[in-house]
């Protein structure tokens, strides 16, 4: 039987509306909201507001912790796509190709961190860093290294990059399933003609994998930035609260101090604006530099 | 013309949720408003009360709003409270439709910013005409008098809340320390419990540097130079933060650091942390608000005794300094029943209600004149101070005064940086010289100088 068009535009409506529908209204009209409340003068909490045109802008681009939160983000970014795309591949290489026997008890244990709420992964690598009862310390003390103990997360130099280390704890399970998936799709037959010309795993590994899972390798990475840019906050409050000092403030977690804690909605807001113009610009150089040609073999 | 329609979509969007956290209290206001007529110069109709429920508690919202219901049976109160009731109300106030009564505390509540955006009930006529106990006029039973705003009273002061240096009074007693009476004694006490115990004796907490701040620094800002250079040092005036009595002060928090007495991972810890730390012996000192005894009651060991003194940073021979921090109450401008309201307020402020709060809070009533001396209920230590309080020569009370418009975006600024250079301090990376040139550095930048 074959379907009219009208039939077929009804079905397609009934199909999309709803969805689309959601997003205007939970993520286009917050988003436009946002860029509209960024020319206020606002405490986010009466009726009274006041425009001010571009002046939160122009205070933004003088704030020196912006500069810091920034950076700060882009360390999160450049560390966690490096560390979890690394790991994540390892892992996901180890557990097709290895003929490990546990091999699906290991997924599902790296699988774990991502069931596990962020709140809880922040206070649980807080008692891992705790400076007196911590894993951390405990171990380096219990291994002869006790000079090199310290309050990992109240320190000035140590405190980001000890952050890092649960983010990307908590990001493998996830780009490794992804990553295994694609890796599966490969024929194996591709592997063994490969062995039989003599190839070494590790040119297997760069010659046939890489190019064969670049799609999901990309698609990681770019997730990795985006939720690294967005969320990477809630880590940081809760485990260092933006602290010591201003030394591991995110853009998000200033946005938050900004917007609900000194009462300047309009100026938080105008810091989620620049949050949402450097992700995009990000995710497109990042678009252009991964671009590869399709491999099919 | 674009702002109203805006304006109505958010309503609309945020209508979901404002029905699922306050749909009790949407009735339809036509009904309400005919029933708050004034019957027989009783007051009646619904009241709606905001309170955040925090370290104090809820129990003596609970009794006092159940004794207010005898006194007035007609009214109908609407309890709105927990400890996220600051967020949940939120939208109310945003869309103009704000309970009657609110207590201001807890995040996402600031009486500044109130005043600020309108949102409060002029009470200086009002609250004039109110008495104590019958006899003394109310504003002039308050502990730490009623903030007026160019010459405006908005809110009155319910709670008398305050830092300090709080210890183990029954560990001192035990191993013969002496509680220091001003800084000098301060130093030489830590310095004997370092020795003696082997611990670092003072702790804050680094991921909320303002502990520091409202429980070390304000009171030695008051006791070195009063009201005036407190609050000027607060509001970021230049001179002040060049004055010698500044570097003093930072000089003594140096002294502390240099001499090896703070936790070392202090800026690692949050709050809760720190004082589960001094609960465990691990330090001897810690800076918190009246609340902590509350707050901590499910881990305080049985052999603890809460010990609490004015942060000792004033000079030998000076008063001690406390520097209040008072929780208001206050009526919305915009209340659909002002009468209940009213009654409401000054229904809290009596004896009864007063010696019923230092019973379920650990905490005191900011009224002159309680004597808590023969309630059985009432923690010790919290007699104590109410003692010192009601007898002033040993303590002084120095009130911040909150500005408003433009210097209170200064005084927000200024807090965030002193926070920020606080932590840089108490690690040892800056001296009392930079620190204090930083921030006359920042209060320039502020005022644009």
């Amino acid at each position: 039987m074959v379907q009219s068009k009208k039939q077929k535009y009804l079905f397609l409506t009934f199909c999309l509306l709803p969805t689309f529908l959601l997003f205007v209204i939970f993520t286009v009209y917050p988003m436009v909201n946002g860029i509209y409340l960024s020319l206020f003068d606002w405490s986010g909490m009466s009726a009274n507001r006041e425009f001010v045109g571009f002046e939160n802008y122009v205070r933004m681009f003088n704030d020196e912790i912006i500069g810091k939160a920034i950076y700060n983000d882009y360390f999160f970014v450049v560390t966690k796509v490096i560390g979890i795309m690394i790991l994540s591949l390892f892992f996901a290489v180890a557990l097709t190709q290895l003929k490990v026997k546990e091999a699906p008890f290991y997924r599902v244990v790296f699988f774990f961190p991502n069931i596990m709420s962020v709140v809880v992964i922040g206070i649980l690598w807080q008692f891992i860093y705790e400076p007196d009862i911590g894993l951390v310390n405990g171990l380096l003390t219990s291994i002869g290294l006790e000079s090199w103990t310290r309050p990992w997360l109240g320190s000035m130099e140590w405190a980001l990059p000890s952050l890092v280390v649960p983010a990307i704890w908590a990001g493998i399970g996830l780009f490794m399933l992804l990553l295994m998936g694609g890796i599966m799709n490969i024929p194996k037959s591709q592997y063994e003609s490969a062995e039989i010309d003599g190839a070494s795993e590790w040119q297997q590994f760069w010659k046939i994998t890489v190019p064969l899972i670049w799609p999901q390798i990309k698609t990681s990475m770019i997730y990795i930035v985006i939720t690294s840019l967005n969320g990477s906050f809630v880590l940081v409050q809760i485990m260092t609260n933006g602290g010591p000092g201003n030394e591991t403030e995110v853009m998000g977690s200033y946005l938050y101090q900004k917007a609900f804690e000194d009462f300047q909605f309009g100026y938080g807001a105008t810091i989620g604006v620049l949050i949402l113009i450097l992700s995009l610009v990000t995710v497109l150089i990042m678009q252009f530099v991964l671009k590869r040609e399709k491999v099919e073999y | 013309m674009n702002n109203k329609k805006l304006k109505r979509s958010l309503l609309s969007v945020s209508a979901l949720s404002l029905i699922a956290l306050a749909g009790c209290s949407s009735d339809d206001s036509s009904s309400e408003q005919a029933d708050n007529s004034n019957s027989e110069g009783g007051v009646s109709g619904e009241l709606e009360v905001q309170y955040f429920v925090g370290g104090y508690g809820d129990e003596w919202w609970k009794s006092t709003i159940e004794a207010f219901k005898e006194e007035y049976p007609d009214v109908e109160v609407i309890e709105h409270s927990g400890p996220n009731i600051n967020e949940e109300m939120k939208t109310r106030w945003i869309s103009n439709d704000p309970p009657d009564v609110v207590y201001i505390d807890g995040n996402g509540a600031n009486e500044t910013q109130m005043i600020n955006d309108g949102q409060l009930m002029d009470l200086s006529d009002w609250a004039s005409d109110l008495t104590f106990e019958g006899d003394t006029p109310l504003m002039e039973s308050f502990i730490s008098p009623a903030q007026e705003v160019d010459g405006a009273v908005y809110s009155l002061p319910l709670v008398f809340d305050t830092w300090g240096a709080w210890y183990d009074s029954a560990w001192f007693e035990a191993e013969g320390w002496e509680v220091p009476e001003d800084f000098d004694s301060w130093l030489a006490s830590m310095k004997t419990i370092q020795s003696d115990a082997g611990i670092e004796p003072f702790i804050t907490t680094g991921q909320y540097p303002q502990y520091f701040q409202r429980g070390v620094l304000n009171p030695a800002f008051a006791a070195a130079g009063g009201e005036e250079l407190l609050n000027n040092l607060s509001n970021g005036v230049v001179e002040a933060w060049e004055s010698d009595e500044a570097l003093e002060i930072m000089k003594k928090v140096q002294e502390i650091v240099d001499a090896g007495l703070i936790d070392e991972g202090f800026a690692a810890r949050s709050h809760t942390q720190t004082q589960m730390n001094f609960l465990m012996h691990e330090t001897a000192y810690i800076p918190v608000g009246f609340w902590l005894p509350n707050e901590m009651a499910n881990d305080t060991p049985e052999d603890f005794k809460y010990g609490f003194i004015p942060t000792p940073m004033n000079d030998s021979g000076d008063a001690m300094a406390l520097v209040p921090d008072i929780r208001p109450v206050a009526i919305a401008k915009e209340a659909e029943n002002p009468e209940a309201a009213k009654a409401f307020v000054e229904f809290m402020f009596s004896e009864e209600r007063a010696q019923a709060f230092a019973e379920s809070t650990g905490a005191i009533m900011n009224l002159k004149g309680v004597d808590l001396s023969a309630n059985e209920n009432v923690p010790e230590f919290l007699k104590g101070i109410n003692d010192l309080i009601n007898n002033p020569g040993t303590i002084e009370i120095y009130n911040r005064a909150q500005p408003t418009g433009e210097e209170m975006e200064i005084a927000v600024e200024i807090t965030n940086e002193v926070k920020a250079r606080s932590v840089d301090i108490l690690m040892g990376k800056i001296t009392a010289e930079e620190f204090v040139k930083a921030m006359a550095d920042k209060s320039r930048e502020l005022r644009g100088e």
